[in-house]
């Protein structure tokens, strides 16, 4: 635990910082309506990167910061510029044409170059896991700073204000300053988490800056430390559970709203009445789709016998079920098989009678042999299972088919109606 | 009219008999590596050109026009195999407007050299048994090239095709791969040596790349910083990993240029170990030129660190 404490701590204050001020970022950018502004920039900020990498300056040197900082700006002034340049089309457009050709232009710069495309990855795809004290030191003053900026001149700043367009260059060079510096310590994916997913639930539950501010730092603090632990705990990329817990926590808001003390009983019921639809039309269709295909994949059907493993007993006859099991031991006896035989040849490169040519050669085709022979008892097992729902086809599908007729709301009440009306 | 049956005969003639025409034959590789080899065994009778840049990651590589070019007038192709450069198959579909001997450069024509036949192949039980760990590779640990031994089984089935395009050289051929191999032989005893320091010392590697080359030097590798190719390591193993090498006192960390740098060097500062840079392919370093230097460059980066 003590291992996971220490691996996990650093990482932790990081997404700390990085929330600390993309919260406030992620406030000012839904207000303005220009969400997917922060890929803009992170990829502008990559290109300039790969342009001073393709120029021969060292990939983590000052010029190459310069370099992409100065794209940045660049960025920042034409999104600044042509904030209201058009009524007819919306700045969105104009972001996600940065970002395409931001991108597309990386490619064609680092396809000249060897080690290119791994250059590029590592500049957009940062891995928080991997982040320590020192980035910390590095970037919490300067988040500080900025902060403090946006602080002092709030009211110039605010997207609602009739601020010129110096204003609006100010706060774009000052959002793509922070996101180029976030982005290669934590990965496109995981910023725009943070940017958007806090400062979004902020919003939802409250009216001022202030108190967004503080639910959204909550919220994102929260998040984060339940995706760090369920990161460690379920052995997953950090980056990728992050940004899931985050949606998940998102999704939660979102509930939390429909069900917050003095909202209108209408909405509830409009959410209730959707869950109903949504679970009636999937049983529906796993219905039809075990009438039609019993042989299909089945995923309501293998998710229920997944959590309830009695189900499968329910349908399987006593020779079925014997064959089943059977089958299944026999493929996880040739996995540990072909398993033992792989780690027996393994250890033995480093040892002092290593194999020869002709050991791992039969090693070789034993664990072939194993592994064809795990498939065809994994062949069983579906056949088996797909020959009993074969049978219990009608049945099963239409029990299914009652269950969505029943959970479709007023669908019975109606029928019935219907059924008395021409009788 | 009369011009272009006049170059369309001598296109013909060009490809129907080249032993008139005196000229080099052209060898298409996917890897470098394989064009190192080609070279060795085809010397001054053949021109062979690679596809895959050095550095980048062979297996996903995405071929472009120019490789078509590259295809033309071809008369073999070698490719590693084993599942590694599949992309090579669709390239060679995509060839046919350019190539009217395309036939003979797909998988079963006689100018289509897999240079994976015959080796003995390790880590079998890649993806197709259970999403464990092990390089995702359903026919086995493709990188057999970087065991300096499996170049004899590669350069004889260089040596095959090109005696049946070309008998009339074949025994130039011949004498060039027995020159090569006593060159090899002569180079494995003077690695073997220089790696005795580092011969059953623990290390970490970024990828599951290096079984043949441990195999061969009996250098022991007791883990991967990224077992599953392009997914990010989790925090258990990373966790795992740095435990694995405090306990067993691991001192190095073998990465491939193309390789994230920030991982390596972050895992290796945890435990205390040192970072070396290994080529995995010819060209990949710059001391790297050709087959034999790149086990030297390998061999000397990896025996200064013993030290």
């Amino acid at each position: 635990m003590t291992d996971a404490i220490a691996l996990l701590w650093p990482p932790f204050l990081v997404a700390l910082c990085l929330i600390g001020i993309h919260t406030y970022f992620g406030i000012q950018v839904l207000a303005r309506n220009v969400i997917f502004v922060d890929l803009a920039l992170a990829q502008i900020a990559a290109l300039g990167a790969t342009m001073a990498f393709m120029l021969g300056h060292p990939t983590q040197g000052s010029a190459t910061y310069i370099y992409s900082l100065a794209f940045t700006l660049l960025a920042a002034f034409l999104l600044a510029f042509t904030r209201n340049w058009s009524r007819r089309i919306s700045q969105e457009a104009l972001i996600g044409v940065i970002y395409v050709v931001a991108a597309a232009a990386a490619i064609l710069l680092i396809d000249r170059a060897p080690q290119g495309a791994e250059h590029l990855k590592q500049i957009l795809t940062g891995n928080i896991l991997i982040t320590g004290m020192a980035e910390v030191a590095a970037i919490a003053p300067i988040y500080l700073v900025i902060g403090a900026l946006h602080w002092v001149l709030r009211d110039r700043l605010a997207p609602s204000g009739e601020g010129s367009w110096l204003w609006e260059f100010v706060f774009y060079a000052t959002f793509g300053f922070v996101v180029t510096s976030s982005v290669a310590l934590a990965g496109v994916l995981l910023v725009f988490s943070f940017l958007i997913m806090p400062a979004a639930i902020g919003v939802l539950f409250a009216d001022n800056l202030q108190r967004q501010l503080a639910i959204g730092w909550a919220v994102g603090t929260l998040a984060s430390a339940v995706g760090l632990a369920v990161s460690y705990g379920g052995d997953l990329p950090t980056g990728a559970a992050m940004v899931c817990t985050f949606g998940a926590t998102l999704a939660l808001a979102g509930l939390i709203y429909v069900f917050w003390p003095g909202r209108s009983g209408a909405s509830l019921r409009r959410v209730a009445l959707v869950a109903r639809w949504c679970v009636a039309l999937i049983l529906l269709a796993s219905a039809l789709l075990l009438v039609v295909a019993p042989r299909a994949d089945h995923p309501v059907f293998d998710w229920i016998e997944y959590l309830f493993p009695p189900v499968r007993q329910a349908y399987f006859t006593k020779g079925e079920a014997a064959t089943y099991q059977e089958a299944a031991a026999f493929a996880e006896r040739y996995r540990r098989e072909a398993d033992r035989l792989n780690e027996l040849e393994t250890r033995s490169r480093a040892e002092d009678q290593p194999l020869d040519d002709l050991q791992v050669r039969r090693i070789s085709s034993f664990i072939k042999s194993y592994t064809e022979m795990r498939k065809g008892e994994e062949f069983v097992q579906r056949e088996v299972r797909s020959r009993a729902r074969e049978r219990i086809r009608w049945l099963a599908g239409g029990a299914m088919l009652l269950i969505a007729f029943a959970t479709a709301p007023g669908l019975v009440i109606q029928s019935l109606k219907a059924i008395k009306r021409s009788h | 009219m009369s011009m272009f049956l006049v170059v369309l005969a001598s296109c013909w003639m060009a490809l129907a008999s080249p032993s008139l025409a005196e000229e080099r034959i052209r060898i298409v590789t996917t890897t470098t590596d394989l064009r190192s080899l080609a070279e060795a065994v085809g010397g001054e009778r053949v021109e062979v050109t690679s596809l895959v840049p050095p550095n980048v990651d062979a297996e996903e590589y995405q071929a472009k026009p120019q490789d078509v070019v590259r295809l033309k007038d071809a008369r073999v192709v070698v490719r590693v195999g084993l599942d590694f450069d599949l992309w090579f198959d669709r390239l060679l579909n995509r060839a046919t407007l350019t190539q009217l001997n395309v036939g003979a450069l797909r998988r079963g024509g006689t100018g289509h050299v897999d240079a994976s036949l015959a080796i003995a192949v390790l880590d079998q039980q890649g993806a197709s048994v259970g999403p464990g760990d092990g390089h995702a590779h359903a026919s086995g640990n493709p990188h057999y090239w970087l065991d300096p031994k499996n170049a004899e089984i590669v350069t004889g089935n260089i040596l095959e095709t090109l005696v049946q395009i070309d008998p009339t050289n074949g025994p130039y051929y011949e004498t060039n791969r027995l020159a090569f191999l006593e060159r090899l032989e002569a180079k494995l005893r003077d690695w073997d040596t220089q790696l005795a320091p580092v011969r059953g010392k623990p290390m970490i590697a970024y990828h599951n790349t290096w079984a043949y080359l441990a195999r061969r030097f009996r250098l022991d590798f007791v883990g991967f910083i990224e077992p599953k190719p392009g997914v990010p390591p989790s925090p258990a193993h990373l966790a795992t990993i740095i435990k694995t090498m405090r306990d067993r006192g691991v001192r190095l960390v073998v990465r491939q240029p193309h390789e994230p740098e920030r991982n390596a060097a972050f895992v290796a500062e945890k435990a205390g170990a040192a970072v070396v840079l290994l080529a995995g392919s010819v060209g990949a370093l710059p001391a790297a030129r050709e087959y034999l230097s790149l086990f030297d460059t390998n061999v000397a980066a990896l025996s200064a660190q013993a030290r």
